[in-house]
């Protein structure tokens, strides 16, 4: 009964909301906005169990003095400071705004930037030319990368045109192709998981 | 009196004049409808293409509720226009319409107003028979499958490193006496990649727990966390080991993308797991997260159904589960033949598309394009 209960609740939604797609009545898109809607009533409350599991880590890492347990003070400040600021006064408040875009926006942007160090080191492993697919590999990226700087032309005129070919033909066909997998991949485990024969998400495959 | 009537008579003679020393002439079978396969919310209203000599340098739509009076509704069309959607009727009122010829001099000529018209919310999308029938063969093609491998007949499945590589990694974590990260990226619960990704995590907390190898779980949803505590909780009860399941292990990170990321690359450099999971959806922090596994030595199994981040996890982890071999994860790795007739199914669909495409190719070059245009409807 545990798990028939979300089951048969899966097949009914699931199914009524793929004809949803298919009627552009106002009952039945008043239906899917509702039953959207529905999850956005259910997300607070997960929010508040999310918190109160951050809190319990952090508790536990400053009890235990696991290692660079002091940094767990540093979420507590944060967590209060925006708490205490934004909740009573709203995140237009200009001193919410300040935290925001002076400590928050620069951490990402120095995270995102990051990207670039790693996508050397990832590079420079994958470019090795090993075997003759990374050779292929290798010679593939020069010539995308020249043709992606002006200098590229300069050496030769025809690099543009080479790197858009690589783009449009090769590249663009095998995303595509990876696309058209990836689509039948979605349609046929949500069919799986409607019809209920895919359970492993309810913990076990019974 | 009767100065007014005439004053009134010599303007219209005028106007009507004016117009035709201009050369219009009033729009022609002008009708209004209710708009096809929508809520009910819009009227068509179409006309006839009026001539290039026309003189017609645009058009003005008016409308009149019943019993009320004309109201000019949206700007000035076109000269080359030769229908409108009325997207702002109030649905139950009907309307007519009259469709009124502009010249460059603002010479006006009006034509006839139309019947009235209401909006209706239709059923079912015409427009999308073809998509509707395609669904249903699929599908029909996928549930065919299923039975056909839950009669007993043994259905090939195809070798997929980075899924036979789930037992080596989590048994070189426990030879190790480190833990296993599981990331499920940053998915929402509603979104499909995510449930691929709990169905493996299933399998894998199947694993840990015969093993008693702590896996560590950073949630970016707080849906997904809890959802996810249910998983690995679940199939610790079922492998018979509620004692190794620690909830804590599950835990939230925070919902900001790079915060996440710097969060589960701290825990990667902090606690160094054996093995590392990348399972689910992921954008620009795919090689954040994957670059540090790599660093520390992990051995990881990637995979995501995002085109763009496939690269980056292929250059920097160990196994990765490209596109469709992410949602193949649970009938592999536990077997079942249901699970397994729904892959054979999802192979067809692939030749009957490939199929169509050959055939579209070759009718297209012989000149033949009800395949394309039928595609092009759809879309």
């Amino acid at each position: 009964m545990r798990r028939q209960v979300p089951l048969v609740l899966c097949f009914f939604f699931g199914v009524t909301i793929i004809l949803t797609r298919f009627s552009p009545h106002p009952f039945s898109q008043s239906f899917y906005e509702e039953v959207n809607s529905w999850a956005l009533i259910i997300f607070p409350f997960a929010f508040v169990l999310a918190t109160v599991t951050l809190i319990r880590s952090h508790v536990t890492r400053i009890r235990r003095r696991s290692e660079h347990w002091q940094y767990s003070f540093i979420v507590f400040a944060g967590l209060i400071a925006m708490v205490v600021i934004g909740v009573p006064f709203g995140p237009q408040h200009p001193v919410f705004e300040w935290l925001f875009n002076n400590i928050q926006v620069p951490m990402d942007a120095t995270m995102f930037s990051l990207l670039a160090f790693f996508i050397a080191s990832a590079a420079y492993r994958a470019f090795r030319a090993r075997t003759f697919e990374a050779t292929l590999l290798l010679v593939t990226a020069i010539i995308v990368m020249i043709g992606n700087v002006p200098i590229g032309d300069l050496i030769w005129s025809e690099t543009s045109s080479v790197k858009q070919w690589i783009l449009n033909n090769p590249n663009l066909s095998a995303r595509r192709g990876i696309i058209l997998g990836v689509s039948l991949g979605v349609i046929s485990q949500s069919i799986r998981i409607i019809l209920g024969i895919e359970r492993s998400y309810l913990g076990g495959g019974d | 009196m009767s100065k007014t009537i005439q004053c009134v008579v010599v303007c219209l003679v005028l106007c009507v004049s004016l117009a035709f020393s201009q050369g219009l002439s009033p729009p022609s079978n002008v009708t209004a409808m209710d708009t096809p396969n929508d809520d009910g919310s819009s009227v068509t209203i179409k006309w006839d293409a009026a001539p290039e000599d026309s003189g017609i340098s645009g058009y003005q739509i008016l409308r009149r509720i019943a019993g009320g009076g004309l109201e000019e509704i949206g700007e000035m069309l076109p000269a080359g226009a030769t229908s409108y959607v009325d997207a702002t009727i109030e649905k139950g009122n009907a309307y007519a319409y009259i469709v009124r010829a502009v010249s460059d001099a603002e010479a006006t000529v009006d034509s006839n107003e139309t019947a009235p018209a209401k909006g209706t919310g239709e059923w079912f999308h015409t427009g999308k028979i073809p998509l509707f029938i395609a669904m249903l063969l699929f599908g029909a093609v996928i549930v065919w499958n299923i039975y056909y491998a839950r009669s007993g007949k043994e259905v090939f499945v195809r070798r997929i490193p980075g899924l036979e590589a789930v037992d080596e990694a989590i048994g070189r974590a426990t030879e190790m006496g480190r833990s296993i990260l599981y990331s499920l990226g940053l998915g929402r619960v509603d979104e499909v990649p995510t449930i691929a990704s709990m169905t493996i995590l299933g399998q894998v907390a199947r694993r840990t727990a015969d093993y008693e190898t702590p896996l560590r779980v950073p949630c970016r949803d707080p849906i997904v966390m809890n959802v996810v505590r249910e998983v690995v909780r679940t199939a610790y009860l079922d492998e018979g080991r509620p004692d190794v399941y620690n909830e804590e292990n599950v835990f939230f990170v925070t919902e900001s993308q790079f915060a996440y990321a710097a969060g589960v690359d701290g825990i990667m450099i902090r606690e160094k797991p054996a093995a590392i999971f990348l399972q689910g959806q992921f954008f620009a922090e795919s090689l954040i997260l994957a670059e540090t596994g790599n660093s520390i030595g992990a051995i990881q199994i990637a995979g995501t159904d995002s085109e763009h981040q496939l690269p980056f996890f292929i250059a920097a982890c160990d196994y990765t589960l490209i596109g469709e071999e992410l949602y193949a994860a649970s009938a592999y790795l536990s077997r079942e033949p249901m699970l397994l007739g729904s892959l054979r199914g999802q192979d067809w669909g692939k030749v009957l598309i490939f199929i169509t495409m050959i055939l579209g190719v070759v009718l297209e070059l012989s000149g033949v394009n009800w395949i394309t245009t039928l595609l092009q409807r759809v879309n």
